[in-house]
């Protein structure tokens, strides 16, 4: 009887497929070499999918049409009557409109008095969830409809706070990197201590180790962080979130975990500024 | 083999990573990863070793690391690696039993999974992760292989 089966498989074949591979893998991880690859086959499959879901989407507003132009013509009598209320209403509605405008125009100038910079809104298109929860990338992909040119490393501010920075344009995709990412490093400050936060790859989470014989930090917890300005990106004074636990590295060294305020998870828009913020 | 039947084998592939995609970020909560797509790629060289070769899971592994990975040549990497093993031993795995096949399987699978948290994010590492992922992907290959053998047998006639 045989002592070992027998096999189809010539080592050469793999080894060099094995050789190749380590090295492409290498030097991804690495220098990054294959990045602009990676994003452009993201930036394509993204675009694919909104073309398809835009394409069913037409299909079924065909069909919607049909059925709702039969309810048009009783709409159509509804709305006569409702015209006749709207006019009534309206010269009400003129008085706030022209106070809002004044408030509008106030904002406007408070804005252009603090930079000189653009703000666009953007829609979310894509959220990396699978990595988002579990890994160290964390990344989204704006929709960039306006084909506006985005710089790189330009503040992203959603909700009430920042988020991240913007990474790379890919087609009409803006590529944005959290605060939570692993590789994103954001100077900020407390009360107490200047450092320069990374982030843990989990979400909301951010850290920086900080000598433990100057703080005493674990009385910190609940305290705000905001942006330092030092990395010459993010405006300072800014709110980013605060301290939510202190973890000692080793006897000299302590880790203090801040949480972050804006969460991506619950925003739909995102606002971007065009040109390069400088350091107020 | 014919280039539609790799592309039939590839969309499966690309199917399970897909669900991957689509299921991790509910099952990452109870430290669960699932494997769908690393599995179904290791039943296909497990069912096809002499249609399967080195070069075909270089390139699988190279589409699914574009559209899938966060590094290129990861996926290239494991793919050829498991392809070479599960040729070295396929006749031997066709004597073992569902049982001992799991185990192999959702072994490497597991190991698969500890080399993609120490490479790409060391950060969140976690035995307890690893642990249960590997009871649950061991339940997943017995339906993935039943589920497979059946897919090829109707589609695949003559293979």
């Amino acid at each position: 009887m045989a002592r070992s089966t027998p096999t189809y498989t010539p080592i050469r074949n793999y080894a060099i497929g094995i050789l190749l591979s380590a090295i492409l893998l290498f030097s991804d991880i690495a220098y990054g070499t294959f990045t602009p690859v990676r994003g452009f086959v993201n930036a394509s499959a993204l675009y694919t999918q909104m073309i398809s879901s835009g394409a069913l989407e037409n299909i079924s507003n065909t069909f919607y049409s049909f059925k709702k132009n039969r309810n048009l013509l009783n709409e159509n009598k509804e709305l006569k009557e409702q015209i006749l209320q709207i006019r009534t209403k309206d010269f009400i509605e003129r008085k706030n409109r022209d106070e809002k405008k004044k408030i509008i125009n106030f904002q406007k100038e408070l804005i252009s008095s603090l930079s000189n910079n653009y703000i666009d809104i953007y829609k979310i298109a894509s959220m990396d969830l699978r990595n988002y929860f579990c890994c160290s990338t964390h990344r989204i992909f704006l929709q960039n409809t306006k084909n506006a040119s985005i710089e790189k490393n330009v503040p992203v501010f959603a909700g009430n706070s920042y988020i991240g920075q913007t990474k790379n344009t890919y087609i009409d995709f803006i590529e944005v990197i959290l605060f939570s990412d692993a590789s994103h490093v954001l100077p900020i400050k407390s009360n107490s201590f200047y450092c320069d936060a990374r982030g843990k790859g989990k979400p909301l989470l951010i850290s920086c180790t900080l000598d433990q014989t100057n703080q005493d930090l674990p009385n910190q917890i609940g305290d705000l962080i905001y942006t330092s300005g030092l990395g010459g990106i993010f405006f300072k004074d800014i709110e980013i979130g605060f301290i939510s636990g202190v973890n000692a590295v080793s006897n000299n060294e302590i880790e203090v975990l801040i949480t972050l305020k804006a969460n991506p998870l619950n925003e739909t828009f995102y606002a971007v500024l065009s040109k390069e913020a400088d350091e107020v | 083999m014919k280039f539609s039947n790799h592309l039939i084998i590839l969309s499966t592939i690309f199917l399970g990573f897909w669900l991957d995609n689509f299921l991790n970020p509910l099952t990452i909560k109870l430290f669960v990863e699932l494997n769908f797509g690393f599995l179904i790629f290791t039943y296909w060289v497990f069912a096809l070793p002499e249609k399967l070769q080195s070069s075909a899971a270089l390139f699988y592994g190279l589409v699914i690391d574009l559209f899938f990975s966060h590094a290129l040549g990861f996926n290239m990497l494991f793919f050829v690696a498991t392809s070479y093993v599960i040729h070295l031993y396929v006749f031997r795995f066709r004597i073992f039993s569902y049982f001992q096949l799991a185990v192999f399987f959702s072994g490497s699978s597991t190991f698969y999974l500890a080399c993609k948290y120490l490479l790409l994010s060391p950060y969140n590492y976690s035995y307890i992760l690893l642990i249960s992922s590997f009871f649950i992907n061991a339940i997943l290959w017995v339906g993935i292989y039943l589920i497979m053998r059946a897919f090829r047998r109707s589609i695949f006639s003559n293979l």
